[in-house]
């Protein structure tokens, strides 16, 4: 696990794998107009064919970081590299078309007649043609699983179907990277699971790098290959899931909670009197390592 | 469904376009462009005529249209309240001064004011022919799928009057239910309209600003989205549009057959005057 603790005079960030670097957020800062602070120093990447959570509480900066990605903000201070190109320095009005972003209501992203005017909007833009683009809606509603809702009018889907119509909509770009902001904040736990399901798909299945900023850990833990933690603007502590969340001092330090499959498992260690030897992070591994333990 | 109504004497957006939604009518499968060239020649003729037999005869077609169409007619009658207020409030002065045979006077002091039977005749006109064309509409839009009348503004109006439209429909839907959720909350505390504003009109106010900015903030979101899917000022609408086919051309030619046998056949019509 890496613990960032930057210099703050050090100009740049520490140097990452450039051959499979798809993001870099080279210590970026962004204040708003009204003087707050959106993000400070930031220093965060993305690398081909992984998926990134950025966990932090409320007011961490997550959501400003996922605006940079898109160019919808450009950093005060710092730089942005999507793809090899700088956001700040370089060209960045089509820089929608490697990073799409699925925002934290739909209903902010849904604003056209139908589900399918909607999901064709992005393709549109893309240039293709009316016919290419029906059917790259079409297929990006067969893909997350929601075709029967083409011809329905956004304002009277479910939560959870406008949530699937909004990731259709960026798919139907097909995108390198996808970002998605609280994907499954306000959703019942089956449409949870779907979603859930469908990121860990779009890895595999279409190679595209995926960042979640979320606060919650457990389906962070489920998910992610890769965590952030954030705080205060920065990326305080990165690593991969086993490693930051068997770390109950960053977690605390981060203002979150740890994800509940390692609650158990620490209290069940503790109640047994044994070191945790084993990390679980995912269901299937903790029944796992809690048989071992018992045999 | 979320209900946005705040007054039942206020027509329901969302009943309006649950109503339109549905395919399983007759009207419901009529071509847009049918039913739009039907709106086109109500208007027409409404604003030839001045004849009250055929302002009776359309008004009666057209309720029937409606209510063969599936659509709630009590709804109708309670929606009538707005166009009804217009028509008087502007023939309230007017009607008085008609010339004819005098049917009753108000005498209030320095003159006098006195109804003719063509001043009567004038009122009941022009509210047949308001609620022939509010009839007509809400038949036209109650019966048409919302993509089909997105894709008619946009394929029949200028930029960027048809991007205002396409790009105004979410934002209105939300903007009501906003507006619907914060009646549902004053009612919730035992305020109305009427009551509310009377007793706690500071506070209406307040509230109906802070509709118009979370709107206005909700919009500003909406355009970030859209810039995140590559928007560059035009919205092309994707639906495609049903043609019209025979049985339109029958409903139009049944139509305008009607009307010509009225002007023609009804004695004392006189035709279009």
């Amino acid at each position: 696990m890496t613990i960032i603790h930057r210099d703050p005079h050090a100009p740049h960030c520490p140097p990452i794998d450039k051959k499979r670097e798809l993001i870099h957020v080279d210590c970026a800062s962004h204040t708003y107009p009204d003087g707050s602070v959106g993000i400070h120093d930031m220093c965060f990447y993305v690398l081909r064919d992984e998926i990134v959570a950025l966990c932090g509480p409320n007011g961490s900066g997550k959501s400003t970081l996922l605006e940079h990605l898109n160019g919808l903000l450009t950093p005060s201070k710092g730089d942005v590299w999507v793809n090899g190109r700088s956001i700040t320095h370089g060209e960045r009005s089509d820089l929608w078309k490697d990073v799409g972003v699925v925002f934290q209501r739909s209903d902010d992203q849904l604003f056209a007649p139908t589900v399918l005017d909607d999901v064709m909007f992005g393709p549109l833009n893309l240039g293709m043609s009316h016919d290419d683009a029906q059917a790259a809606a079409m297929s990006a509603l067969e893909g997350v699983g929601a075709a029967d809702l083409v011809h329905k009018l956004p304002n009277y889907l479910s939560g959870g179907q406008k949530r699937l119509v909004s990731i259709a909509g960026v798919l139907a770009m097909k995108p390198k990277i996808m970002v998605l902001d609280e994907p499954t904040s306000d959703l019942d736990p089956l449409h949870s699971e779907r979603v859930e399901a469908l990121i860990l798909r779009f890895k595999r299945d279409y190679g595209i790098s995926v960042v979640i900023a979320t606060h919650d850990l457990d389906f962070a833990a489920r998910i992610a290959d890769r965590v952030c933690l954030v705080k205060n603007g920065s990326v305080f502590a990165e690593g991969t899931p086993d490693e930051v969340f068997y770390n109950p001092v960053l977690i605390e330090e981060a203002g979150l909670t740890l994800p509940q499959t390692v609650r158990i498992y620490l209290e069940y260690c503790k109640a047994q009197g044994r070191e945790p030897e084993q990390r679980p992070i995912r269901r299937d591994e903790l029944i796992r390592a809690l048989q071992l333990s018992q045999s | 469904m979320s209900s946005t109504m705040i007054s039942s004497h206020i027509p329901d957006l969302d009943l309006i376009t649950s109503y339109a939604q549905r395919e399983g009518t007759f009207f419901s499968r009529v071509s847009p462009w049918t039913k739009f060239t039907g709106l086109l020649l109500v208007i027409l003729l409404i604003t030839l005529t001045r004849n009250l037999v055929i302002c009776g005869v359309l008004y009666l077609i057209i309720l029937g249209l409606y209510a063969s169409a599936g659509l709630p007619v009590k709804k109708l009658f309670a929606w009538y309240t707005l166009p009804v207020l217009f028509v008087i409030s502007l023939v309230g002065i007017m009607v008085w001064t008609e010339p004819g045979t005098p049917l009753f006077s108000l005498n209030m002091g320095l003159f006098a004011l006195t109804l003719t039977d063509n001043g009567l005749i004038l009122i009941i006109t022009l509210l047949l022919k308001a609620l022939i064309s509010v009839t007509y509409s809400l038949f036209f839009l109650m019966t048409t799928r919302y993509q089909h009348f997105s894709a008619m503004i946009y394929r029949i109006f200028p930029s960027p009057l048809d991007q205002i439209f396409l790009l105004a429909y979410r934002y209105l839907f939300l903007t009501l239910s906003m507006t619907g959720a914060i009646f549902k909350a004053v009612r919730s505390r035992g305020g109305g309209i009427i009551h509310s504003v009377r007793v706690q009109g500071r506070i209406f106010a307040e509230v109906f600003a802070l509709v118009f900015i979370r709107s206005f903030d909700r919009a500003e979101r909406v355009h970030q989205a859209m810039i995140a899917r590559g928007y560059n000022g035009k919205y092309e609408a994707g639906t495609d549009m049903p043609k019209p086919g025979l049985s339109g051309f029958c409903v139009i030619g049944a139509f305008v057959c009607a009307i010509a046998l009225i002007v023609l056949m009804v004695p004392n019509t006189g035709g279009l005057y």
